[in-house]
């Protein structure tokens, strides 16, 4: 049942990935990438990230993805381009990933995982346990996130103020 | 070959990590192959997103919680990039038309 859930699911991300580069509406990509997120989310939880999970889809499907349409719509609909200025792009770019991707897929061949200690999995990808390394061993790093957020904001404010030369 | 016990049935690990690499590779093609900058920046969020999956995957096979908190915190940075690139695209689409991102090239000596 697991199984066919996972492999579901990895179908799902990976059509929607191909919809992400295949549709020439901005727009049908951005859903497509909702799509994606989604199958993720649930593989995330097949994987016990259970805090992971409901942050995907909070943060990434329901904030980060709004954001985009919104600009979208905000943008208008995108006109059909001409052919580009470099000529060997589509075929260089296809050479690129399926080097890249041979070679990721040799990699996976050999690859050794370390067994791990007995762990509890009840107790693992919970919300306790993404806290507990949070607000102790990382709690640097984690404040330090707020910041960047907060610089994130403000230069979005900046950007997108209307200028005074425009009224 | 390593296992992982996945609502009782075993499954490898490698299954994600190659899910991982398929989805990050889809999101390499669509920063090279596009042209429209929105594009380009979901295709980026499509790339986080594969990099995640494979953390997440790595912190359940080591049964280790610090790639699940470092997915998070590669969330709150794809976020805030997410902001800032969106913001830069608008401002530049209020000035000209940039459909295409070979238009955007001031910056070339």
């Amino acid at each position: 049942m697991a199984l066919a859930v996972f492999f579901v699911a990895a179908a799902m991300a990976i059509l929607g990935g191909i919809g992400v580069v295949a549709f020439h509406q901005p727009i049908r990509s951005v859903l497509s990438l909702v799509v994606v997120m989604l199958a993720l989310s649930v593989i995330f939880l097949l994987l016990s990230a259970q805090f992971v999970f409901v942050v995907q889809i909070i943060v990434y499907a329901g904030a980060v993805m709004v954001l985009f349409l919104f600009v979208i719509a905000l943008l208008g609909p995108a006109r059909v381009l001409a052919h580009g200025r470099l000529r060997f792009q589509t075929w260089l770019s296809g050479l690129f990933v399926l080097v890249l991707l041979g070679l990721m897929w040799s990699l996976l061949q050999g690859v050794q995982y370390r067994q791990p200690e007995k762990g509890d999995l009840s107790f693992f990808g919970t919300v306790q346990s993404v806290a507990a390394g949070l607000f102790t061993t990382y709690l640097y790093p984690f404040e330090l996130t707020s910041i960047l957020l907060l610089v994130a904001a403000i230069g979005a404010i900046y950007l997108s103020r209307k200028r005074i030369d425009d009224i | 070959m390593s296992t992982l016990d996945i609502g009782g049935s075993q499954l490898g690990t490698s299954w994600f990590l190659l899910l991982s690499a398929i989805l990050f590779v889809l999101g390499a093609i669509g920063v090279l192959v596009r042209r429209n900058p929105l594009v380009i920046l979901i295709s980026i969020e499509l790339m986080l997103n594969a990099a995640n999956l494979a953390l997440v995957a790595f912190s359940r096979q080591l049964l280790n919680m610090e790639g699940q908190l470092f997915a998070l915190m590669s969330m709150t940075v794809a976020a805030a990039e997410a902001v800032v690139g969106l913001a830069i695209l608008v401002d530049i689409f209020r000035t000209r038309d940039a459909e295409d991102i070979d238009d955007l090239s001031e910056l070339r000596g």
